[in-house]
């Protein structure tokens, strides 16, 4: 059987509290550990758990649209291969003008997933240079990844509509015609988009 | 360098050591590598599970989905006979589409490779396209991976030892959270609407509470029923049978929601102030309408509405027929169906209680002072049980017995009774029973899975220690020199295929006859109704076959000036089919009276 205490896993979040008085970490099972923290530490942190806690490793950066927040949550995933735990630090940036600080510095790779999250949800990294276009071409509209990009509106805007789909029927107006139903115009708003 | 090179020979044969392993090249014929375990690639439907909801078309982000008619397949209940079709040029392969669809009829294959010079080509409809595509499944739902929601928010009751005690509802319904989320899972495909006998608009009701917007669900609802609260707890809601859910899940609770929505209006003020009926002005048409069951009361209702001057002819103290007199007070309290009345009373419809057609008035002076009749008496005379020993004393018909019960009469049935039938009322007259204090026993020819009463009904009355005794035949009730009730006899039945296809058929096992002491028999094997009021000239007027009255699809009997609805009509017999009558009939009466 392996370890299951969380002793190896508490000592991290410990001396990460312990270091960052701003920061919350907990475990949350066995080799996961996430912290939380504001925005302008993230830089300090993430080079004091390279270099002092042993997570050499940046295995992944996400971001988590919070529209209803007006947030981006930032998600850098971190591993140490010696202890074999994973570090998950997470920090909230406002959603307009959304910047945040470049850290190829500290790991190349960061390059590539910054240039996506640009792409794709309009984040800004100050100082960060990487090539402008990721995997859309000439795109000029709202990051299509935000949670407010029509997606429908974009498709039907950009992509015209077959010739030979005119014979496409709504649902609800095949059954209520069928059986002789009326929806009253009141009720309409609340059937089905069609 | 030696003039015979050996090595010169003998090295290139070593390549023949290569000869067993697999190649790096490629080969010909070509082979694919296997695609990944959940890959997307072009869609496949099995037609026949397909129930065409369009769920698929709805979420697709990228308008790639229609929904088509097919030459081969016929819309039907539970399916409104339209298949999607996929324009794979718009389609992204998202898989949206296969994830929320409700049956798991559509599936995405391992075809990844499509090439067609003719733009055309790439409209598919998925299944009729490509039928080989079955046996190439690869990215599916389950019913954990699917994103519909399967499960039904559970539904409050009052424990059965509780229950027994007293005749309290024992649905304690959705509060306005639990409400809200299960009118969530609905997704408006409408595909109840078709079976309600009243075609009611059930996903902008069900809509409309999601979003919570009680009052527009109490408007919706009042646009085509006057009785929602009654069939939010009793109808027989034969559209959950056929909710795109229920096929690999929990139906949508439509009945309990139609509940919530409705009791928002807790008197009828607030009814009338929510629903704030357009009621047009005065037509000088009268109308009579003999009956206040559902059915009378809903043509009232909306004739009332229509500027009709309308009068109700009730027999008994409270409106309502059957759903008044025929339905326990467990499941249908006094109060909420009085409420329902009260308002229709307060937007104009006329009641005259306490009187009898045919006896306090007569059908005749009623068909010659207005201008149209209808007729709405339902079935009120229940069926001889057809066995000896039945002329004994505490032998009741079940529906006598909901009579008097709902009439505040607390009849002593004794420590035992025995209900002969399989339908709602069998379950209600025991379940009455249960609370007068006896012991019940429910006698049925058939198995339990045949028993033509609700599903929920039946575990109600096991839940309440009600004893049913499936494929039991009784044969004779025994009485003792003072003709009371002391026993029945009855022979226990086997299931038999029936010969002409039909259902199977219970046949009695010899030598299982058997005697149970039993206090009191309740006969509950179904009604008929009671044409005493008409006379012979009405009776030839009004053709009757087969104990209903007939009429065409307006609900117009052979006389003109008589139109009739409910139990006494239609084949399904329940509150729902009468109220859709009563309003199909309203459209025919302002139509034939207005043209």
């Amino acid at each position: 059987m392996t370890d299951i205490s969380l002793e190896k896993e508490q000592k991290i979040a410990d001396e990460l509290e312990r270091t960052f008085p701003n920061l919350t970490a907990r475990v949350r099972r066995a080799r996961r550990v996430m912290a939380s923290l504001e925005k302008e530490l993230i830089p300090s942190v993430l080079v004091h758990a390279k270099d002092n806690l042993g997570f050499h490793h940046l295995s992944h950066m996400s971001v988590v649209d919070w529209i209803e927040d007006e947030h981006f949550e930032m998600v850098y995933t971190l591993w140490n291969h010696e202890k074999r735990v994973q570090l998950t630090i997470k920090t909230m940036i406002s959603r307009d003008n959304a910047t945040m600080a470049n850290i190829d510095t500290i790991w190349r790779q960061a390059n590539t997933y910054q240039r996506e999250m640009r792409e794709m949800f309009g984040i800004e990294f100050p100082g960060f240079v990487g090539e402008k276009d990721f995997l859309l071409e000439d795109w000029d509209e709202m990051p299509p990844m935000r949670r407010d990009f029509d997606t429908m509106e974009y498709a039907n805007k950009t992509y015209f509509s077959r010739p030979g789909r005119e014979d496409a029927q709504d649902v609800r107006d095949t059954i209520s015609k069928r059986n002789g139903e009326e929806v009253p115009d009141f009720a309409k708003k609340y059937s089905r988009e069609k | 360098m030696a003039f015979f090179d050996i090595k010169g020979l003998v090295n290139p044969l070593s390549t023949l050591k290569q000869f067993g392993n697999k190649p790096h090249t490629v080969e010909y014929p070509k082979k694919h590598k296997e695609t990944a375990d959940r890959y997307r690639g072009l869609h496949f439907n099995d037609l026949e599970a397909c129930i065409g909801c369009g769920n698929c078309s709805t979420i697709c982000m990228n308008e790639a989905i229609d929904m088509i008619h097919l030459d081969n397949i016929e819309g039907s209940e539970g399916d409104s006979g339209l298949r999607p079709r996929v324009d794979n040029g718009r389609c992204c392969w998202c898989a949206l589409c296969v994830e929320v669809c409700p049956t798991g009829s559509l599936n995405m294959t391992k075809q990844d490779i499509f090439i067609s010079s003719d733009a055309d080509a790439f409209l598919w409809t998925p299944g009729v396209s490509n039928p080989e595509g079955k046996d190439i499944l690869s990215f599916t739902s389950d019913e954990k991976t699917s994103l519909s929601l399967f499960d039904r928010v559970p539904m409050p009751e009052m424990e059965g030892e509780e229950r027994v005690k007293s005749f309290a509802e024992t649905m304690l319904y959705y509060t306005e959270e639990a409400a809200r989320e299960e009118a969530s899972r609905c997704i408006s495909c409408s595909l109840c609407t078709e079976v309600c006998p009243d075609h009611m608009h059930i996903p902008e009701y069900i809509n409309a509470i999601a979003r919570g917007e009680d009052e527009d669900s109490i408007r919706i609802i009042y646009d085509n029923n006057p009785l929602g609260e009654m069939c939010g707890k009793v109808c027989t809601r034969r559209c959950e049978d056929v909710c795109a859910l229920q096929v690999r899940g929990d139906a949508v609770a439509i009945r309990w929601l139609k509940e919530y929505a409705m009791s928002r209006a807790e008197t009828a003020d607030i009814l009338k102030e929510i629903v704030n009926p357009d009621i047009q002005p005065a037509n000088g048409k009268k109308i009579g309408i003999v009956g206040g069951g559902p059915a009378g009361l809903t043509a009232g209702y909306y004739l009332a509405l229509k500027g009709f001057d309308v009068t109700i002819f009730e027999a008994n103290e409270y409106a309502g027929g059957m759903v008044m007199y025929g339905i326990p007070k467990y499941r249908l309290p006094m109060d909420s169906l009085n409420k329902q009345i009260d308002y229709m009373k307060s937007i104009g419809v006329k009641i005259q209680f306490n009187t009898k057609v045919g006896k306090d008035i007569s059908f005749d002076d009623i068909y010659k002072n207005h201008d149209a009749v209808f007729v709405g008496v339902g079935f009120q005379k229940p069926y001889n049980i057809g066995i000896d020993g039945e002329e004994a004393n505490g032998v009741i018909p079940a529906v006598s017995l909901l009579f008097d019960v709902n009439s505040g009469k607390t009849p002593d049935l004794g420590h035992k009774v025995v209900v002969i039938g399989g339908g709602n009322v069998a379950i209600d007259g025991a379940r009455v029973s249960r609370r007068l204090g006896s012991e019940v026993v429910i006698m049925y020819r058939r198995r339990v899975e045949d028993m033509p009463a609700d599903w929920e009904e039946i575990e109600g009355a096991e839940v309440e220690a009600v004893d049913i005794m499936p494929q039991t035949i009784p044969i004779e009730i025994i009485s003792d020199e003072n003709n009371k009730v002391t026993g029945i006899k009855y022979l226990k039945a086997e299931m038999k295929a029936d010969a002409g296809g039909g259902r199977p058929r219970p046949v009695p096992i010899e030598g299982s006859e058997a005697i149970m002491e039993v206090s009191t028999v309740i006969g509950a094997i179904g009604q008929e109704a009671d044409y005493s009021f008409l006379s012979d000239e009405y009776m030839n007027k009004i053709e009757i076959n087969r104990g209903r009255m007939v009429v065409n699809d307006q609900q117009q009997t052979k006389d003109p000036k008589i139109f009739a609805g409910g139990d006494a009509v239609n084949r399904t017999a329940d509150a729902i089919s009468a109220i859709a009558d009563g309003y199909r009939a309203v459209k025919a009466i302002e139509k034939w009276l207005m043209k």
